[in-house]
């Protein structure tokens, strides 16, 4: 994913905020990449020999009540598949409510042997993206302690 | 990435001796404006224009540490009408000299400055509290006329603003942090104000961020850019010459699909048909397959076009090139337009491009 390094960062972070609570502009970067994704437990996937990965997302985790009545009335399929490119796969893996945002940068950066900014922004733009689906959420400390959102 | 030998000045002791390792430091240029700061700070913000711009470096995410550097070209008219436009053209045509202008007021701008901070600082309802070292002159040549200062308020910061007779610019650079940082303030600036540059003493405008370096002749201007995460665009226009520099991330996902002319054909500005192909050995010992030859009459007159109708420097030549480094990952290429006599142009842009 290709996204303008000029992106404030706090702006990219900043809009998963409102699921923390806390009030931008008053949490600097700092505290967003303390953050610890993790993954959805309702989510299955499969890594490919391609380096890809299929995410198997129920159907009905975005939807509402009368949607997934109604999706189960006309039968469709209860599953749909989100591919996800190499550097989406390994970050993906990374997603286990241990690993900071922070210290999955600096791991696909070291990676893939990215400049620190551009694994910066691509990769909390990306995780952004996974948060707005659904298919992560965010721990603020450690896993054990933390409530899911 | 670790290595760095290439790009170590070969004369210099070994103790001394300068090193671009981006493990070690981040060298950032833009717009003739050069410095060289800790690993991992990056460009975030800047301006396209010359004459007067502004850059904007950050610190890793860890700190809230930022470096920003404004500058004006002290020759330029504060109006731009078209008597002013014009008298100058008039004035290089019969070779008058320009003007002689007063000399630039520096502690005039940096008051002006520091309202600016004040102001930003009255918004947080927190009072500025600023210092500033008496007028010196700097460099052994004595054409840098310069004014320390610091100030704290919604923040921290230190700073300096000189005017240097060379270029004829006034900059005005700073750190900023917050009130805790103090020392960091101060390390950084002391390491900023060793480096900080505003012109080139070889002709050649660096343009470095995220990793990217290349040297450029300092007549050619940015034209266009795209800097995106895993994609770095500049474009460089001089009357109707045109260099173009590329680099993408990522070249191990990348080359599983394509080759590396592959990729180069699909990208580049002009059809590498009809161009001589040859395989050759970079400094750094990458293999560049490279392509050159005439432009044809539509590709000429696209270069006027693009370049707003200006017959200055028609190019005649195309010379371009790509190459994989896989020690940054990275695929590089160089576009270059030139005119017929421009020939050295091809090796002087590509011995300063820098790719791990
Ligand atoms: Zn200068
Ligand atoms: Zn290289």
């Amino acid at each position: 994913m290709r996204v303008p390094l000029k992106w404030k960062l706090y702006t990219a972070v900043g809009r998963y905020l409102p699921f923390l609570k806390i009030k931008p502009p008053e949490v600097d970067r700092k505290a967003a990449m303390t953050l610890r994704p993790g993954r959805n437990s309702l989510l299955t996937w499969e890594a490919q020999e391609s380096g890809k990965t299929l995410l198997k997302v129920p159907v009905n985790l975005q939807s509402g009540r009368v949607k997934k009545r109604l999706a189960q009335w006309m039968k469709v399929p209860n599953e749909r598949t989100v591919e996800l490119d190499e550097v989406g796969a390994y970050v993906w893996e990374l997603c286990d409510g241990k690993h900071t945002v922070e210290q999955i940068v600096q791991l696909t950066a070291g990676a893939y042997k990215m400049n620190r900014r551009e694994a910066e922004v691509s990769v909390t733009m990306f995780l952004q993206m996974l948060h707005e689906r659904n298919f992560i959420g965010f721990y603020k400390r450690t896993a054990k302690k933390a409530r899911k959102g | 990435m670790n290595q760095s030998t290439e790009l170590q000045a070969g004369d210099v002791g070994e103790e001394e001796m300068p090193s671009l390792d981006t493990a070690l430091q981040t060298v950032v240029g833009w717009q003739g404006v050069r410095c060289v700061l800790p690993p991992d700070w990056n460009v975030a913000g800047f301006s396209m224009e010359r004459e007067s711009g502004y850059l904007r470096i950050d610190a890793p995410s860890d700190s809230s540490l930022t470096v920003q550097i404004r500058w004006t070209d002290a020759g330029a008219p504060d109006v731009k009408t078209p008597y002013h436009v014009l008298a100058k053209r008039v004035r290089k045509l019969l070779r008058r000299p320009e003007p002689k202008q007063a000399q630039i007021d520096l502690k005039a701008n940096l008051d002006k400055f520091l309202k600016e901070i004040a102001k930003q600082s009255k918004k947080s309802k927190e009072k500025l509290d600023a210092h500033s070292k008496p007028e010196r002159v700097e460099r052994e040549d004595g054409k840098r006329r310069s004014i320390n200062f610091s100030w704290s308020g919604a923040g921290k910061g230190q700073g300096k603003i000189w005017h240097c007779q060379v270029c004829n610019r006034v900059l005005v650079a700073q750190v900023v942090g917050m009130g805790k940082d103090q020392n960091a303030i101060a390390a950084i600036a002391s390491r900023l104000f060793q480096s900080l540059e505003d012109h080139t003493e070889d002709g050649f405008d660096l343009w470095a961020l995220y990793d990217l370096q290349v040297g450029i002749p300092d007549g050619f201007r940015l034209e266009s850019q795209k800097l995106l995460s895993g994609y770095l665009h500049l474009a460089f226009q001089r009357g109707a010459e045109r260099i173009v520099v590329d680099r993408w991330g990522l070249a191990n996902i990348t080359l599983k699909k394509f080759t590396v002319a592959e990729w180069f054909a699909n990208h580049a500005q002009v059809n590498l048909r009809s161009l001589q192909k040859r395989e050759e050995t970079l400094a750094n010992g990458h293999n560049i397959t490279r392509f050159s030859g005439k432009l044809s009459v539509l590709s000429r007159l696209v270069a006027i076009r693009q370049a707003r109708f200006s017959l200055r420097g028609v190019p005649t030549r195309f010379e371009g090139g790509v190459w994989h480094c896989p020690e940054s990952n990275k695929i590089y290429s160089v576009q270059i337009w030139r005119q017929t006599r421009a020939e050295k142009i091809w090796e002087e842009v590509l011995s300063r491009c820098v790719c791990h």
